[in-house]
This record gives structure tokens, C-alpha cells and sequence, in this order.
């Protein structure tokens, strides 16, 4: 049996996908970053072919498909692919139907549109600013001093929703520490914040040609408070991927490596 | 590939507005005429003893003091070349001829005068007119600003020669450097190009900040070492593009689309060869001032031209070089805040893509975007895209 390798080296995780010959996960790994993708990749890789028994070291994949950020600091990578079209590609193999994806990574936001065979239509990036990403939840979650699932889930409580005006993700900070401070709850403070980016993911949501439904990919896929904010704002449904939507890159990146390690 | 011979040399000089040609032809005596826009005819800047050189700003870093003067929504790279004026990296020019075309540009250069940036004593601006509609109207108001704020003032200002004989003199020396560059650039048609688009950007570029004198035996030497230069055996690039847009007069734009895949097979922005390295050709029986601004009027790409026949005219423009380069896919990229790209990236974007049926990248960049690991992204994904309906298409 063949494996075949995809690795996501993200500005924040490390993602690490292993496929059999027919496609099937054989191995997953999602690990934080380290300030050297190298040894972030290194790590991932390594940790995802101890899941496998066939495999003794990465040198044995088949053929091994880098991508996010780091995707040129892979190590034995074959080829690097960029992570819009991993993206696309691992959705298409999840949910073949799904046709608009965002992607909420960690330092920016993608709207991508696919074509029926997993290619990309069209794409749209907003890199211009941390505001709407990964890192801003984060830094959100951290106000709070609460980690991000407790901070999705306390948005989730909230029966109003008090906006956020500001864009910037430092000021955003210190409005949200205000606010704290002359007592409103909190949990419509995290609604808003909530709110704050579901709205700037309208503009990619549009540009991916999401007419009815659109799939949320990355870190932020998973906050379920986010998740509702955009059926709210965008009024369409977000689509349940049949795996981990922060896989994605990392999965797509796989199965490119699987359609040229057996074609090849 | 080996290196080009002249290269490294030519590398350098694009490190720095003041560079080794220009210290050279001032220190022969020299007039350094600087320039913000293709508009105003590059054989009326390179006169008797004057030499054109377009202000850039290489290696731009902060531009906080542009920015206090223009504020944070002005084009980046007016903002950029005020930032440079203010570090005193235009000393050396003699004057500006600013033509009233994009007020951005405008603006900086009114900075630079007001402020009196370049402190020298006989140092002077002037603005003119230029046309924003090609015909016989335009023409005559072109004519008259040519010669009301161009060579008026460079022979009452410095004595410059503005005979009819000394324009057909620096319309040759142009054309001297016109032809070579796109004899240089027709190897970009092979479908594995003994030249990269890389060294066509190095090459062009350098035409547009130096002496005509300078770089013309240059030209003829890469040249024939070109007719003799072996490709490497592996193509390495993946897709084929037209650049167009905005002016980039950062080569490092162009090595980044190749590196993530897109070998720029032919340009058409502002500052690349396509139209502004075309022959001006001077038709008998026309008054010489009047020959050169039709040329420019007529064969000008700029988004500056408004009337719907110049806007029809840029697509098919486009179309043809895409054709004629072999293209697979189209870039427009526009420097952030640029008025006239702005409209036109998204409108011609969606024209080319629709109507023509070319796959289409559109992107506003920072205007010092060589090192942009986004940009990069971007380029990759739209390579892939192209890469794999190509295969698909020939599978099926």
C-alpha cells in the first residue's frame, strides 16, 4: 500500500494529512506553529507517520504536497501547492457539492469559489490586516481571559448583540476593554465581536459566488458562535463538512499528492 | 540559463534614482530632466544635451513624511517619491516636467516645488495638459501644451536646442532604443524563451533612468549574446501571462510572478515596453512636434483615455498581446489607490475575462511588492488554476 502526504504549515497550526491509495485518512495531526516552519512541519509530519503502521519515516510517502504559509520550508516535500487550492480541493473530496468556501485562517480571510472538479473558479484574499482572522479572535479570547471555544460558546448566550465599531484589531481590543469596563455582559459584547467578522466575511462570501450556502474552512471554522453570526449576517446556510474544516488545506494538499503519486 | 552578461550591472543601476550613468552625464555637464508620466513625449526630455530619467524611489522603506503631506489614501507611489524627495534623492535633477494627468502625481510633484526639495537655483516644474480623448482636437491643445510647457521652458530655463532638427535627432535615438528593446523582446514568443520576463523588465526599465548613450550599447550587446543563448532544457515556467497595469518599476514584481510560476510572456503597463518602446513613426509632410505627440496620442494604452473607443480599443490591445505572446492568462495589477487602474482593473478584468475568455488575476498591491509572500499566493493559485484546466481540457 502507498501513502501520500499533505502538510499545511499555517501561520498558526501545523496541519498534517496522510491518504491511503484509495483516499482514506490514514493519519491526522493539528499542532501549534513554532516561530521556524521548518521544524513546525518536521514536527507534524513526523507525529502523523507514527499514526501509521505501514510508514517508518516521511521519506516513505509516495509523495509528499506542502502548502499554507510556510509551504516552501516542507521538508522533502515534492512540490508545494498553494493553500487556495488545497483548499478548494479539500472541501471538493469532503462535500463534492460545496461550491463557495471561506477560509478563516489565522492571518487572513479567502473567499474561494470551485468548480465541479475540485479546481478553483475564482478567488478573492483579504491579507491587508489582522482584523477578521484567526489572530483577532484570539486576541478577542484573550480580553476575555478565556480560551476560544469558551469564548464561541459564551457568544452563543447572547440574547442582544452589541456592535463593534472598530476595525483595527488593537483598537478593537481596547473598545472591547472598555465596554467590559462600564459593565455591559459580556456575552453580547462577544456576539458583537462575533458579529464584527461575520461581516467581514460577506465581502468574500459575495466574491466566492455564495448564493445559498458557502463551507467555512480553517481554525475559526470551528467556532460555532462565528458560525451562526454568518447565517445571521449573510443569510445563507454554512454548510457541516464531513471533516475537520481546519484539515482542509492540509487534506487538499494530500489528495493533489495522491492523483500525481499514482499517476506518476 | 547563464546570467546575461550585463545584468548584474544593470541591477544595480535600478538600486538607486541617482545612479552611475546619471552621476556620469552630470558630471560631462549634462541636464537631468525628471519625469512622472508617460504623457509627456520621452524625445522632447532627451533634447540637445538633457537626458530623461523617470522618478522612482527604489528600496522604499516607511513613507510616514510623504504620507504627512498626501495622507494615507494618495497613491503609494506618489507617496513614495515625495518620501524619496524629502530624503534629498532627486538633487541631481535640473527640473520637472509634470504633465496635469493624474493629480496624485500631481500633487507629490507640487510637494516637491513647494517644499523646495530640490535646492538648487535654476531648478523649475512646469505642469501641462494631456489629452484624455485621441483625436484631431485633442491633438492641436496637445501640441500647443508640448510646446508651451516643455520646450519653451527648457530652452528659456537651459538653452536646450528645440529645433525641428534637434526633435527628429532625439526621435532617432529613441527609436535607436525602441527597436532594440522590442527586438529583445520578441524572444519572449519562444514557447521556452531564451530570455526570462525578469531580464526584460531589468532591461526595459533600465531604458526608462539613464542616458539614451548610456544604454544603448548595452542593448546591442545583450542582444547579440541573446542570438546565441541557450535555453535550460526544462522549462520551468508553467503558465504564460500578460502583465498589465498600473506602472511597476520594481523588476522584483516581475521575478516574484515567475518564481510562483507565471513566465511574463509580454507587459503592457506603464513603464513596461508595450506601448511606450514602440517605433514613433513621423509621417511626411507633418510638422516633427506634431508627428511625436500623435504617436503618443494614438498608440497610449493609459486608462487615462476615456472615450469609449480608446476604452475598447486598451481590451483589444490586451486580447492581441495575449495572442501574440502565446498567453494563458491575463494579471491586472494596479498600485493601491491608483484612480485610473482602479476603474479600469475591475472593469477591463471582468471584460477579459467574459468576453474574451482569459483567465484573469486582478490585484491592487503595495507599491514596493517584490517581497509580499500574499502577492506570491495569489500568482500560485492562479498558475494552479490555469495548470490544471489545461490538463483537465486535454484529458477530456
Amino acid at each position: 500500500m502507498k501513502y501520500f502526504g499533505g502538510c499545511d504549515a499555517g501561520s498558526t497550526y501545523t496541519k498534517c494529512v496522510i491518504l491511503d491509495e484509495t483516499g482514506k485518512i490514514a493519519a491526522q495531526v493539528t499542532g501549534k506553529s513554532r516561530i521556524n516552519p521548518v521544524l513546525s512541519a518536521r514536527a507534524a509530519l513526523d507525529e502523523a507517520v507514527a499514526q501509521v503502521p505501514d510508514l517508518e519515516s516521511a521519506e516513505e510517502l509516495a509523495y509528499l504536497v506542502g502548502t499554507g504559509y510556510g509551504r516552501n520550508k516542507v521538508p522533502f516535500a515534492d512540490e508545494n501547492i498553494s493553500e487556495i487550492s488545497c483548499h478548494a480541493m479539500g472541501v471538493h473530496v469532503t462535500n463534492p457539492q460545496v461550491r463557495a468556501i471561506i477560509d478563516i485562517g489565522g492571518q487572513d480571510v479567502k473567499g474561494i469559489a470551485v468548480d465541479t472538479d475540485g479546481t478553483v473558479r475564482d478567488f478573492a484574499m483579504n491579507d491587508k490586516c489582522a482584523a477578521g482572522t484567526g489572530r483577532f479572535f484570539e486576541t478577542m479570547a484573550n480580553a476575555f481571559e478565556m480560551s476560544l471555544p469558551e469564548f464561541s460558546r459564551l457568544s452563543l448566550k447572547a440574547k442582544n448583540v452589541i456592535p463593534i465599531t472598530a476595525q483595527c484589531t488593537v483598537f478593537a481590543e481596547s473598545e472591547v476593554i472598555s465596554l467590559v469596563g462600564e459593565g455591559k455582559p459580556m456575552e453580547e459584547i462577544a456576539a458583537g465581536i462575533e458579529m464584527s467578522v461575520a461581516k467581514r466575511c460577506f465581502v468574500m462570501a459575495k466574491k466566492a459566488g455564495a448564493v445559498d450556502s458557502v463551507a467555512l474552512t480553517g481554525g475559526c471554522a470551528k467556532n460555532e458562535g462565528l458560525k451562526d453570526a454568518i447565517e445571521k449576517v449573510l443569510k445563507i446556510r454554512v454548510i457541516e463538512l464531513g471533516t475537520d474544516p481546519q484539515l482542509m488545506g492540509a487534506l487538499g494538499a494530500a489528495e493533489y499528492a495522491r492523483q500525481k503519486g499514482m499517476n506518476g | 540559463m547563464k546570467d546575461l552578461v550585463h545584468i548584474y550591472e544593470l541591477e544595480k543601476l535600478l538600486q538607486d534614482s541617482c545612479n552611475d550613468a546619471v552621476r556620469q552625464a552630470k558630471a560631462q555637464g549634462q541636464y537631468a530632466i525628471g519625469s512622472v508620466c508617460a504623457m509627456i513625449p520621452e524625445p522632447l526630455l532627451n533634447l540637445d544635451n538633457c537626458f530623461s530619467v523617470r522618478l522612482r524611489a527604489p528600496r522604499t522603506g516607511s513613507m510616514e513624511m510623504g504620507t504627512y503631506y498626501m495622507t494615507s489614501i494618495m497613491c503609494e507611489c506618489a507617496r513614495a517619491l515625495l518620501e524619496r524627495a524629502i530624503e534629498g534623492g532627486y538633487g541631481y535633477l535640473d527640473c520637472i516636467i509634470a504633465p496635469d494627468a493624474c493629480a496624485q502625481m500631481n500633487r507629490c510633484v507640487e510637494n516637491i516645488d513647494k517644499l523646495g526639495l530640490i535646492d538648487k537655483e535654476n531648478f523649475f516644474v512646469t505642469y501641462s495638459d494631456v489629452p484624455m480623448k485621441s483625436d484631431e482636437t485633442a491633438l492641436r491643445h496637445y501640441v500647443r501644451q508640448m510646446r508651451q510647457y516643455v520646450l519653451e521652458p527648457l530652452n528659456r530655463n537651459l538653452g536646450v536646442d528645440v529645433s525641428d532638427e534637434a526633435l527628429r535627432r532625439a526621435v532617432e535615438k529613441q527609436n535607436q532604443v525602441n527597436r532594440l528593446v522590442m527586438e529583445i523582446g520578441e524572444y519572449r514568443k519562444e514557447a521556452n524563451p531564451r530570455i526570462t520576463g525578469y531580464e526584460f523588465a531589468v532591461l526595459c526599465l533600465s531604458t526608462f533612468v539613464c542616458p539614451k548613450e548610456y544604454i544603448l550599447p548595452i542593448l546591442e550587446e545583450t542582444l547579440d549574446e541573446l542570438k546565441r543563448r541557450e535555453p535550460d532544457k526544462k522549462n520551468p515556467c508553467r503558465a504564460r501571462v500578460v502583465m498589465v497595469g498600473s506602472e511597476i518599476d520594481d523588476p522584483d514584481l516581475i521575478r516574484l510572478t515567475e518564481e510562483a510560476g507565471a513566465l511574463v510572456a509580454a507587459d503592457c503597463y506603464c513603464l513596461g515596453s508595450f506601448p511606450e518602446r514602440l517605433e514613433i513613426q513621423l509621417a511626411d509632410g507633418e510638422d516633427v512636434l506634431t508627428g511625436i505627440c500623435r504617436h503618443y496620442m494614438e498608440k497610449g494604452q493609459c486608462p487615462r483615455f476615456m472615450n469609449t473607443e480608446k476604452i475598447r480599443e486598451r481590451h483589444e490591445y490586451v486580447d492581441a498581446l495575449a495572442r501574440e505572446f502565446h498567453a494563458d492568462g491575463i494579471i491586472y495589477q494596479q498600485i493601491k489607490f491608483c484612480d485610473y487602474w482602479g476603474y479600469e482593473r475591475a472593469y477591463a478584468g471582468e471584460v477579459m475575462r467574459e468576453q474574451y475568455g482569459y483567465p484573469v488575476l486582478s490585484v491592487d498591491r503595495p507599491y514596493v511588492a517584490g517581497g509580499s509572500g500574499q502577492l506570491r499566493t495569489r500568482v500560485q493559485a492562479f498558475v494552479e488554476s490555469i495548470e490544471i484546466k489545461k490538463l483537465n481540457r486535454k484529458d477530456k
